[in-house]
């Protein structure tokens, strides 16, 4: 191999790899087995210990099942409502301001969108949560309330992130072909039928990535809910993201972090194989 | 022969012209500070912007041929940058933003601040400590140690309505915890039988995180009589380590933490569990709390750009109430700037802090802002306040800093860990998430975990 010269053109870009994706990942995982805590001197070998203490904590636990929630929630709600978008604005006259409309959320920063979204749920002076909810009888506040906080970031996200669902599968109906429609219609197919049976098994391939980007998606989320909720209240809106950032810039515990950090690889690639094996090889 | 003699002259005296402006540009000592909100403590200098440089900063440069490149940015991300900073050992920042909850403590403790007492003598053209506040100067002091000097400073104290107490028959201010907890509820039962129902007897904090900690510890401080987080209240690392002493937050701290969850639920605003110093502030500021308490610092920074005229001209400020332990509620705080100990140039470093946090310079800071807090008796005592406030006010807002017990909490190096855990903690309870029982008990076990493992048992 070695004396192909092909070969040898392969090796800036394994050289850039190793540098840009490589080294800071094998840096985490030395991080993770190290005992690297500020107000603790030294910086030493420790085993398992960090994950140990991650694992037995109680905020790891918390962290878990708020990440497990928000994900799930907003993945389910964003999908159904990116999927239906597209459908009812693919086909051909549609008015193209509304895709425009239906986009929009997507350039504005999460920090900007938490920032709005914490402003119009405000309990005392927010628009939505001080005159609009209370006006159809909800008095709740909801960021103060840990499962109406857990709800009000799903919904900021949903409004945030959607399009990038919508965009994704836009892109895949138009890719289908019209004959395959044609087809099925000339043996007697309604309009239900052509969704289930050409429609649908098409997409599976933009189902899979959508779900992909949006669980690494949901999993990195800290901007929007450290501006809406910090975590809360208490830690009613935590997830690994928001716990990783406290461990390190509260904790102080840069080991700790990068055991919770490498937890979050695992377990997104976990996920991420089991929604390739399940959509991707099918389509 | 002759053009060339001509271009050697005209290219000397050039270089010779260059080198005579640029010089002085390159002698000049830069040193680097990163702080809180541009346009806040120095905008005399900074301008509102941050980015510029008014005379009085380029006379000070010129004289000791230092060149100040301020950078400013949000407190998170200042307090981030910081760490980041320090942690790398880059030596980037020469200045650094510091607060006595948590960051003074972790960054002593870890050899990442420059100790300030030997250059104490070395500026007292520019910054005398022995004229500042010296509880604030107490409040930067770890292990006999100076590692920060103050800018931003603020004892106890309760900001409230006046014409509501009134109102609801409240003559004076209450001096006692369960005076004014009498008052909280007699003043929800009036605004409730007058319909005011977005009217709230009390606004505090109580967002997860540090937060709330630095008044919720003020409230265990009065009910215990002592900082207790540990048994026997030490203060020090080496106090705990001697006595082996465990946290207690299932026991002597229970009641102030109680006092204040219950406080926050039963007289707060419904938001109260999620709200920041700039909720509390805003929520003054909007005519829609009635006490704020026990930082009431955060009550004249909203009272100016009110536009609620009742507020204005209905605010009065009360000392902080005394609890059962006859000790009063405690918040105290200072916003201060040590030297990073990775700096180069700490001499020019210490000289620059020097003027940042000297007399005249803070003076500025008091005359734009009007706010009855400031590090120094002689700004505290002179027009510049005097002609705005009265001097009952300023007289107890004085007395709020020497009365301080500015170790109303552990300064242990894990302080700013124990102060998010804790404010955490009491925002689930506030919740309901929580009972305050099952919080206590978190928090106990992690703490005993956390001290364990951090050496303090061996």
């Amino acid at each position: 191999m070695l004396t192909d010269w092909r070969f040898w053109f392969s090796v800036p870009a394994v050289l850039a790899l190793g540098v840009v994706v490589l080294f800071p990942t094998g840096f985490l995982f030395w991080m993770s087995v190290s005992h690297w805590i500020l107000t603790e001197p030294g910086v030493y070998f420790y085993g398992f210990q960090n994950f140990a203490t991650l694992l037995n904590s109680s905020a790891f636990h918390s962290a878990a099942w708020v990440t497990v929630s928000y994900l799930v929630l907003s993945t389910t709600i964003m999908l159904g409502l990116g999927f239906a978008f597209a459908l009812a604005l693919s086909r051909p006259g549609s008015p193209g301001y509304l895709r425009a409309l239906i986009v929009m959320p997507l350039v504005i920063p999460p920090v900007v969108a938490g920032f709005t979204w914490r402003f119009l749920l405000n309990g005392e002076i927010g628009f939505l949560g001080a005159y609009l909810l209370p006006a159809i009888g909800l008095e709740t506040n909801l960021l103060a309330s840990p499962v109406g906080a857990l709800f009000s970031i799903v919904i900021a996200d949903v409004w945030s992130r959607t399009p990038f669902m919508f965009l994704i599968f836009l892109a895949a109906l138009q890719s289908i072909p019209r004959d395959y429609y044609e087809a099925i219609r000339l043996d007697g197919a309604k309009r239900f039928q052509e969704f289930w049976l050409v429609t649908l098994p098409m997409m599976k391939g933009a189902v899979s990535v959508a779900i992909l980007f949006r669980i690494i998606d949901a999993l990195n989320t800290f901007e929007l809910i450290y501006v809406m909720t910090k975590g809360g209240p208490g830690r009613a809106t935590q997830t690994f993201s928001l716990l990783g950032w406290k461990i390190a810039f509260q904790g102080f515990d840069f080991g700790g972090a990068a055991a919770l950090g490498v937890v979050m690889v695992f377990a997104t690639t976990i996920v991420a194989l089991i929604v390739f094996r399940r959509f991707m090889r099918s389509a | 022969m002759g053009n060339i003699s001509k271009k050697i002259v005209r290219l000397t005296a050039a270089v010779g012209l260059l080198s005579a402006t640029a010089l002085p540009t390159f002698a000049a000592t830069e040193i680097n500070v990163i702080g809180f909100g541009a346009g806040f403590a120095w905008s005399d200098l900074f301008g509102a912007s941050g980015t510029e440089k008014t005379q009085k900063l380029l006379d000070f440069e010129a004289k000791y041929d230092i060149v100040i490149n301020m950078e400013f940015a949000d407190e998170e991300v200042a307090r981030q940058k910081v760490l980041l900073d320090l942690v790398n050992g880059t030596g980037n920042y020469d200045l650094v933003m510091l607060g006595s909850d948590g960051a003074v403590q972790t960054f002593s403790a870890a050899g990442y601040l420059e100790p300030l007492d030997d250059y104490l003598s070395s500026a007292t053209d520019v910054f005398d400590a022995s004229k500042v506040y010296q509880p604030f100067l107490e409040a930067n002091t770890v292990n006999g140690k100076l590692w920060g000097l103050p800018y931003y400073s603020f004892g106890a104290g309760v900001v409230y309505r006046k014409d509501i107490f009134d109102k609801y028959g409240i003559t004076s201010f209450p001096e006692t915890t369960e005076g004014l907890e009498q008052a909280l509820q007699t003043i929800k039962e009036g605004l409730a039988a007058d319909g005011m129902d977005d009217v709230y007897p009390l606004t505090m904090r109580g967002a997860p995180g540090e937060e709330p900690s630095l008044d919720l510890s003020g409230f265990v401080y009065a009910y215990a009589g002592y900082p207790a987080w540990f048994e026997g209240g030490p203060t020090t690392p080496d106090e705990i380590k001697e006595k082996k002493a465990q946290p207690i937050f299932n026991g002597d701290f229970k009641p102030g933490f109680e006092t204040f969850v219950r406080w926050s639920r039963d007289y707060g605003p419904p938001g109260i569990a999620t709200h920041t110093w700039v909720d509390m502030m805003n929520l003054y500021a909007q005519g829609k709390a009635v006490v704020l308490m026990p930082s009431a610092i955060n009550a004249f920074a909203g009272i100016p750009g009110s536009e609620v005229p009742e507020v204005k001209e209905h605010s009065a400020f009360a000392p902080s109430p005394v609890g059962p332990s006859g000790k009063a509620v405690q918040s105290f705080w200072t916003f201060s700037i040590g030297v990073s100990a990775f700096s180069e140039n700490k001499d020019a470093a210490y000289k620059a802090l020097a003027f940042l946090t000297s007399e005249p310079v803070l003076r500025d800071f008091a005359n734009s802002f009007g706010w009855p807090y400031t590090t120094y008796p002689e700004i505290m005592n002179s027009p510049t306040l005097t002609e705005r406030w009265p001097a009952e006010m300023l007289s107890q807002i004085e007395a709020s800093f020497s009365e301080a017990d500015p170790h109303y909490f552990p300064y242990i190096p894990e302080l700013v860990e124990f102060m998010d855990q804790i404010g955490t903690a009491a925002s689930s309870s506030i919740a309901g998430t929580t009972s305050v029982d099952e919080s206590l008990d978190d928090l106990q076990s992690w703490a005993s975990e956390r001290m364990t493992r951090a050496g303090y048992y061996k």
